[in-house]
């Protein structure tokens, strides 16, 4: 392990030919981020390519969300340099599902049309083709059955995957997901770790993930990322197992 | 069922006050849901006690001679300054979350605590338009002219369409502000959107209506949907659905029963709550019988038995019959006003005193019974001419014999309460009368009947001429069946 420095060696399990996929979807040069002010983790340098599958570990509170919200733009980085090459309404976020109030009645459903707002004007009734699609995500996430269930009478990992829906309804190019893999149990920690891995395999997105657990990091993604009081690197362990 | 009836009817006189009632049962839920959903309900109980302090300030001002006189009706000059205040202090507390610390709870009932203070305290400067003030913000929707209805539908309106329009947007900024920034980018045009329609039906509402049905309608109808549904759409609609129906049944009663509108609604409303987590509680094949039982009980009670008219006097044997004086209970004097000027100039140089002769309810009330028993075949007597010293008698019939009997009276009695007898505006009057009919040898009740509720008065041009209005409907009434 090293402390932060350049992270490039992060990209895609697939090669990327194009000068499309060459190109970083988000890079951060010596990126200070923080709140108000006041730097949580000082010089990060990373850059995310297509298909990468990425894992972000880090104990509690040592700065993984102020990550993933830097990257994207909910919070404003205090330093350095942070650039995306696709527009904000390409990144699929997938928040921690205990972030969203249960006091809202909403089905499953609901729920996953979410990710297609954005395509919608306020005057138009959602379109046949978005509720097509979202039956079609349903299908692939394995859950068309939990359509009309409420959202927050699903099970952790139920919910998670639900969630991970909404992000694909998006038509995402980079998904962020903030501890996808926390409060679920075994089972369902498997479904999301191999949907995570055939979207970034087969589907070509790219997966940036946190979690506490760093033997699950090191389970599912191809490349991790260390995050520790204030500091940022590269697991080398598991790069060198990945060569 | 005939109150039921008479309600509905476009030509009953405070049809625009139901149609004003149902408009923001209709509207208010969809605004108060999202109040609701976002924690901020305590926003829907300040702002409108923020509009009340608008218009205590507006009335004191222009009672002052700082705010030039309009030319305005009374709730005119309310709106002004009640859509001043309310979004003077959204704009307040919007400032204070963005540089605030603290509590927003706290914020919200420091600004609500302040409010009621600041209205009290502007009420006290203008001790003449106390009382104007205090009708005003308890919103006699019943008073709701069709001017004022049609503000009213424009307003409201506007609001209906904004938030079907833009439901998602809202929704979407509630629930999850970050993905409504990754999709749509900045959010604090809909906030400020929301909060905007939030104060508009807040600032009309709370003139129309008073702050406390204002309340209940933003939030009690969406408490009551959300044990009820597991969608966001069915959400909106049941709550609006209920907003209605708390509407519509509050005002029914409020006609049927004489209750004032806005606690009978908000009563109402918190028994909708309840009857919600009960439903929600059973299961669903259960439901649709319950909800018959409750529309069954609730129909059972709006039937109004069909009250016996005064009763034919062969049909009592009692052809003979002492008509006795109302009693007046109200504590007020109940006088009629002049028809003569004279009269009034005389008062004026103090040769006749107002008590003089001047007719009160009370006797035109008497001499409308004495006609139509009259007609029924009684042969009427007045107690007064065998013996100049009996008073009124009580609706209570011990009483009412003892002093017969005191009096050696014999035969039947007719007497005559008046406890409630009340013309805010010439449009109605509000009466509870108590009618009996006694026999004097064992005090024995023959027939009653007591009148409770508001009189439409449409063809009155004075609170005089609507008493007058009031006591022939309520003669022709207890006769006619």
């Amino acid at each position: 392990m090293k402390p932060a420095g350049n992270i490039d060696a992060i990209k895609s399990a697939r090669g990327g030919d194009s000068a499309e996929e060459s190109l970083p979807l988000v890079s951060l040069e010596n990126v200070s981020l923080g709140y108000d002010s006041t730097p949580v983790v000082k010089d990060v340098n990373l850059a995310i390519y297509p298909g990468s599958l990425i894992g972000l570990a880090g104990p509690n509170g040592s700065g993984k969300t102020t990550l993933f919200r830097t990257i994207l733009g909910l919070l404003p980085p205090i330093g350095g340099t942070l650039s995306r090459n696709c527009p904000l309404s390409n990144f699929g976020y997938v928040p921690q599902s205990a972030a969203l109030d249960p006091q809202f009645p909403l089905s499953a459903s609901e729920v996953v049309e979410m990710g297609a707002y954005g395509r919608v004007r306020p005057y138009q009734f959602l379109p046949a083709m978005e509720k097509e699609r979202v039956k079609e995500i349903l299908h692939q996430i394995g859950l068309p059955q939990l359509a009309a269930r409420s959202f927050f009478s699903l099970s952790g990992g139920q919910k998670q995957r639900m969630l991970i829906a909404r992000a694909l309804m998006v038509n995402p190019k980079i998904m962020i997901l903030d501890e996808p893999l926390s409060g679920v149990d075994e089972e369902s920690r498997r479904s999301i770790a191999d949907l995570l891995t055939m979207l970034a395999r087969e589907r070509g997105l790219a997966i940036f993930f946190s979690s506490h657990d760093l033997e699950m990091v090191q389970r599912v993604a191809d490349s991790i990322v260390r995050i520790d009081k204030g500091q940022i690197w590269l697991d080398e362990r598991k790069a060198r197992l990945r060569l | 069922m005939s109150t039921l009836f008479e309600i509905v009817n476009p030509s009953y006189l405070l049809f625009p006050a139901l149609l004003g009632t149902m408009i923001m049962g209709l509207v208010c839920p969809l605004v108060g849901s999202f109040l609701v959903l976002r924690r901020t309900v305590f926003l829907g109980l300040t702002l409108p006690e923020i509009a009340a302090a608008g218009v205590a300030f507006t009335f004191w001002m222009q009672q002052a001679g700082l705010l030039p006189q309009m030319e305005q009706s009374e709730r005119g000059v309310a709106m002004v300054g009640s859509l001043a205040f309310t979004f003077l202090g959204m704009g307040l507390l919007g400032y204070l979350e963005q540089r605030g610390k603290g509590l927003a709870e706290g914020r919200l009932a420091a600004a609500y605590a302040f409010a009621a203070a600041l209205t009290i305290l502007f009420m006290v400067f203008n001790p003449a338009g106390q009382i104007e003030v205090l009708n005003l913000l308890k919103g006699e929707v019943i008073a709701l002219s069709k001017a004022e209805l049609r503000l009213l539908v424009a307003v409201f309106g506007m609001v209906l369409v904004c938030m079907l329009l833009f439901r998602r947007e809202f929704l979407l900024t509630s629930f999850d502000r970050d993905l409504a920034f990754l999709l749509k980018g900045r959010q604090v045009v809909w906030d400020i959107l929301l909060y905007l329609l939030a104060g508009l039906i807040i600032a009309f509402g709370v003139i129309m209506a008073g702050p406390l049905l204002i309340f209940g309608f933003l939030v009690l109808p969406a408490l009551a949907a959300k044990p009820l549904v597991s969608r966001m759409s069915s959400f909106l609609i049941v709550s609006s659905a209920l907003g209605l129906v708390m509407a519509f049944l509050g005002f029914y009663s409020s006609v049927r029963l004489d209750l004032p509108l806005g606690p009978t609604d908000v009563t109402l409303g918190c028994c909708l709550i309840f009857l919600a987590y009960g439903l929600s509680r059973i299961s669903k094949r259960m439901r649709p019988a319950l909800l018959i039982c409750v529309a069954l009980w609730l129909s059972a009670c709006g039937v109004k038995t069909a009250a016996p008219p005064v009763p034919e006097a062969k049909a009592i044997h009692a052809e003979q019959l002492w008509l006795a004086r109302v009693k007046n209970s109200t504590a007020l004097p109940l006088l009629l006003p002049s028809n003569n000027p004279l009269r009034s100039l005389a008062e004026m140089v103090g040769k006749v005193l107002p008590e003089d002769y001047r007719q009160s309810v009370m006797d035109l009330l008497r001499q409308n019974l004495q006609t139509e028993l009259g007609q029924k075949g009684f042969q009427i007597s007045l107690p007064e001419d065998k013996d100049a010293r009996f008073p009124a008698f009580p609706a209570d019939s011990a009483g009412a014999t003892r002093i017969a009997r005191e009096g050696k009276l014999s035969g039947m009695v007719f007497v005559t309460e008046i406890w409630r007898w009340e013309g805010e505006t010439q449009k109605f009057v509000r009466a509870l009368v108590d009618f009996k009919l006694v026999r004097i040898d064992d005090g024995a009740i023959v027939w009653e009947r007591r009148v409770q509720r508001a009189i439409p008065t449409p063809s009155a041009t004075n609170l005089g001429q609507a008493s007058t209005d009031a006591i022939k409907a309520i003669v022709q009434d207890l006769f006619a069946g």
